[in-house]
């Protein structure tokens, strides 16, 4: 399978950059290769777009995977693997609460820790600690070469423009 | 948070009762509140809603430096104290490759121990009052108690006590520490039969909770529970021995597990950890220097760019945290990975089906601390 | 310098929780307390012995003076039934305290000795609160349904020799009927409130009566059988030379567990399950219709250990150093007999609730049926064929 991903070692762990397309590929992959425990979903504002990092766990050897995508504020999905781990129900609703991050499969994605109502989400950095837009805060450009290496150059959402910011 | 979802009732079931139980209820250690259809005593639905002691700590942590990020983590788990530093100060540690001495990895495991038994006699407690009996809690209080006075001495805050810092820990230990430490052990192995005798032998607890609330092995490892509750499931998984930290690869020690994954098995695997907690205490109490260094050269400002995950087993189990560092002197980005928070999402796979008392017997052997949960 | 305590080590308690035992006044207490009993037991002489004294003095012993005597003597029970009140929850606080190494009430009054009466005092000046969702009427009567059918229990409890308000020879069957009332208090309040926890916790009163009333029929009739009669006076007196507790050894196990559960007492206190439950039925009450709950729970607290003494400890047997039975004396010796061993069985309570968990409510009906009625009923043959056999 071709995936769009760039594998490197942190530490303990090894971390893969992946396309967010290629994202829920590469977490089936995981599961097949015995990736059980799944530890948390963090999420990041990158400034030029959001990230979602998964980390695994596989209990027989404690070998430790963190898998990184990043999307656009525009497209701000990846596909959920609440299926595939359900413990990742409440990390991956936390995200989309406070990063604003979707998943997309996800069977109950509403807001976790914030009210219903609530209009932002406030880990996102054009919001200041006070939950203000930032006036003057703009989002980067997308990083030239991507994040992930590309097997084969497609360019149909290699370099989106990232979002207006409101 | 003050949302209906859960509350609509079910086309054509008009013999269901659904209640609010929460967020001002009696049993649910703080502020949960979860919404459970009842069919008579039997819950047909659980809807667990958190959030209600949501404070943003990421945000916050985001506009303070890494120095005051510490003591904010304190105010997430309230009732294990300085276990909430730890994970913080390792990965920073990691990120600045500040180096600790051995004697302040020592003390960092020794109060991290105090407030393991500290953690888990707040739990014998409060889960002897949610199944009925308050003297219970009253006991193990007292002898909280005393942990927080020995904590006192040496860090001079009793709960929140911002003690661990980058490279070792804030103030050296108190004179008389290793002497109370060591009439405090020998004062709760007195204490330990007689909470055995109220809890683990009581037969009306048997009768509460044996088989109730059965958690299997691999829908806990797939919930990502961790700590008492994975390992009461046969799960043999303890950050302290999987990736190990501070001094404990200097002790030994065993990690207590059972196969049964019900409510007494959490209970049990609970009181074993306070076992294993004072063997540990006893070997670092040998074993650690009465005088020397207590901190290692850190830079007074730190700046920091890397990301790194670090875990460390608190008393309710995996509590890691993601620290993201840009270079500067505040960290770009911090994700705590609360262990009662992944703990708590089992609710409905061990509420539905269970009765209603059983439903509290089950979250109190949950244990969970709604500061950090909902952080 | 020690931080840790013995248990014993009075300067530890100071210094760490600033607990100190001594500081309890334990003297001065069991003073003060002596003197609730005192006010007890004189009330008791007064209602039983000077009530009809007094009305032989003035001569109005018969016709509508004896309906104006039995009125009063109703009166002074109810008067007696608030100091029980106030005796019984001091007692349960200040013995919850001792349990728990703490102090209990301490502030108002010698050690602590008048606290309940300001209790009661704040009661009486909350508002009576009466929710909208309520059925106001149902909601009203509750308490008074439960309070009046645990204070009827008063009119055949023997005291003493001759010492009763209506020796009636259908004693037990009126208990039967009067003490099932009480649960209808307590199943109308909570199905009123508007609430959804106070209904659950009716639903499990009433399940539980439903479960414990049955063996516990089976209970009083097993005594009738072995005692001849369902008398209560006459019960006792069957008991002179040896107490019941010996040959009904197992309807006595039996009563006493069913008296838990009709007391809605830990182990067995489904209806008001604090931690599950919140307070259950009484959710909705305050005020003066909370307080009668509560009155009409310690008045049951006094009376049901009243009935284990009457059923299976000899009642007011006990010597009488050559008094001559139905004199003052003597009476008041009796009554003091039987309050002693009623309190014994208080005391029993309380340590049961000081230390015993909850069980749940479906394992109570489980054992209600499946082993305490099966129980009851060998019981019953037991104590049928010893009565064949020894009378």
């Amino acid at each position: 399978m071709d995936l769009r991903i760039k594998r490197e070692r942190l530490f303990d762990e090894d971390v893969y950059t992946v396309h967010p397309d290629d994202y829920r590929a590469l977490c089936e992959q995981l599961k097949k290769d015995g990736f059980d425990y799944p530890r948390a979903i963090s999420s990041l504002d990158m400034g030029y777009g959001l990230r979602v990092v998964l980390q695994l766990t596989r209990m027989s050897d404690l070998a430790k995977v963190e898998v990184r995508t990043d999307v656009s504020y525009d497209v701000a999905a990846v596909d959920s693997v609440t299926d595939l781990w359900p413990g990742v129900e409440w990390h991956e609703r936390e995200a989309y609460d406070l990063m604003g991050i979707s998943f997309r499969g996800h069977p109950d994605l509403r807001r976790l820790l914030l009210e219903e109502e609530w209009d932002l989400h406030p880990l996102q950095k054009r919001y200041d600690t006070g939950g203000y837009l930032i006036p003057d805060w703009r989002p980067a450009d997308w990083p030239d070469p991507a994040p992930w290496q590309e097997p084969a150059p497609s360019q149909e959402d290699a370099a989106p423009e990232g979002g207006e910011g409101e | 948070m003050s949302s209906t979802i859960g509350l609509e009732p079910v086309l054509g079931r008009s013999d269901e009762m659904i209640v609010n139980m929460g967020p001002q209820h009696p049993a649910t250690h703080g502020v949960l509140r979860v919404v459970i259809g009842l069919e008579g005593e039997r819950i047909t639905r659980a809807v667990p809603h958190i959030g209600y002691l949501h404070r943003n700590h990421e945000k916050i942590e985001e506009s303070r430096t890494y120095f005051q990020v510490v003591p904010f983590t304190d105010r997430m788990d309230y009732v294990s104290g300085t276990q909430n530093e730890l994970p913080v100060v390792l990965a920073v540690e990691d990120l600045a490759g500040i180096e600790v001495p051995e004697r302040a990895k020592m003390i960092r495991t020794m109060f991290f121990e105090l407030f393991r038994i500290a953690s888990h006699l707040v739990w014998m407690g409060t889960a002897m009052l949610d199944l009925g009996a308050i003297t219970p809690f009253l006991y193990t209080f007292w002898d909280r108690e005393i942990i927080l006075g020995i904590v006192e001495r040496t860090a001079g805050a009793r709960m929140l006590p911002n003690y661990y810092t980058f490279g070792g820990v804030r103030r050296d230990l108190h004179p008389h520490f290793f002497k109370d430490v060591a009439e405090f052990l020998d004062h709760l192995e007195k204490r330990m039969p007689d909470y055995e005798h109220l809890v683990l032998e009581n037969p009306i607890v048997h009768a509460r909770t044996v088989g109730v609330g059965v958690l299997s092995k691999e829908r806990a490892v797939a919930r990502g529970v961790s700590g008492p509750v994975l390992r009461a499931s046969g799960v043999a998984y303890d950050v302290r021995k999987a990736f190990p930290y501070d001094a404990y690869p200097e002790v030994e020690f065993e990690i207590p597990t059972s196969d049964a994954g019900d409510t007494y098995a959490r209970f049990w695997v609970r009181f074993q950890e306070i076992y294993q907690s004072v063997k540990i205490l006893r070997q670092l109490l040998e074993k650690t220097p009465k005088t020397g260094p207590f901190k290692g050269r850190a830079p007074a400002r730190l700046k920091i760019s890397g990301e790194r995950y670090r875990a460390v087993e608190n008393s309710r189990g995996e509590l890691g945290v993601y620290v993201v560092g840009d270079g500067g002197d505040k960290p770009y980005r911090i994700k705590h990975r609360g262990a009662a928070f992944s703990n708590l999402q089992v609710i409905p796979d061990l509420f539905i089906g269970a009765k209603f008392s059983d439903a509290i017997a089950i979250l109190s052997s949950l244990d969970p601390v709604f500061g950090e949960i909902d952080r | 310098m020690s931080l840790i305590p013995i248990p014993e080590d009075r300067r530890f308690k100071i210094k760490l929780i600033g607990y100190d035992p001594g500081r309890s006044r334990p003297w001065l207490e069991r003073f003060v307390y002596s003197l609730y009993v005192v006010a007890f037991w004189l009330f008791v002489i007064a209602t039983y012995a000077g009530v009809p004294a007094l009305f032989d003095w003035l001569g109005w012993d018969g016709g509508w003076g004896y309906v104006v005597m039995r009125a009063l003597q109703v009166v002074m029970l109810f008067l007696l039934s608030a100091v029980i009140a106030l005796m019984l929850i001091l007692a349960l606080r200040k013995y919850l305290g001792k349990v728990q190494e703490r102090y209990g009430p301490m502030h108002y009054g010698p050690a602590g000795g008048i606290q309940t009466v300001f209790d009661a005092l704040k009661l009486l000046g909350k508002e009576d609160f009466v929710p909208a969702a309520a059925d106001w009427l149902t909601f009203r009567l509750a308490p008074a349904v439960t309070f009046v059918s645990s204070f009827a229990i008063f009119a055949v409890v023997p005291f003493a020799s001759g010492w009763t308000l209506a020796d009636s020879n259908v004693g037990l069957i009126y208990l039967i009927a009067v003490s099932t009332l009480s649960a209808y208090g307590v199943l109308l309040g909570g199905a009123s409130s508007g609430n959804k926890w106070a209904l659950i916790g009716a639903l499990r009163a009433g399940a539980q009566m439903v479960s414990y009333e049955v063996p516990l029929a089976l209970v009083f009739l097993s005594v009738a059988v072995w005692s001849g009669s369902m008398s209560l006076g006459k019960i006792v007196d069957a008991q002179l030379g040896v107490w019941n507790v010996i040959p009904l050894f197992i309807p006595f196990v039996l009563y006493v567990i069913s008296s838990l559960a009709e007391l809605k007492h830990i182990p067995f206190d489904f209806p008001e399950a604090e931690s599950e439950l919140i307070a259950g039925y009484n959710v909705e009450y305050s005020g003066m219709s909370f307080a009668f709950f509560f009155l009409a729970e310690f008045v049951e607290l006094f009376l049901l250990p009243a009935l284990i003494v009457v059923f299976f400890f000899g009642g007011w047997h006990g010597p009488l150093f050559g008094l001559e039975p139905g004199t003052l004396a003597a009476g008041a010796l009796q009554s003091l007999y039987f309050s002693v061993k009623t309190a014994v069985w208080v005391w029993i309570f309380l340590w049961i609730r000081a230390t015993l968990p909850r069980y749940r409510d479906d394992q109570l009906m489980e054992f209600a049926w499946k082993a305490m009625i099966p129980l009851a009923l060998l019981g019953l043959v037991l104590a049928a064929y010893m009565r064949l056999i020894w009378r």
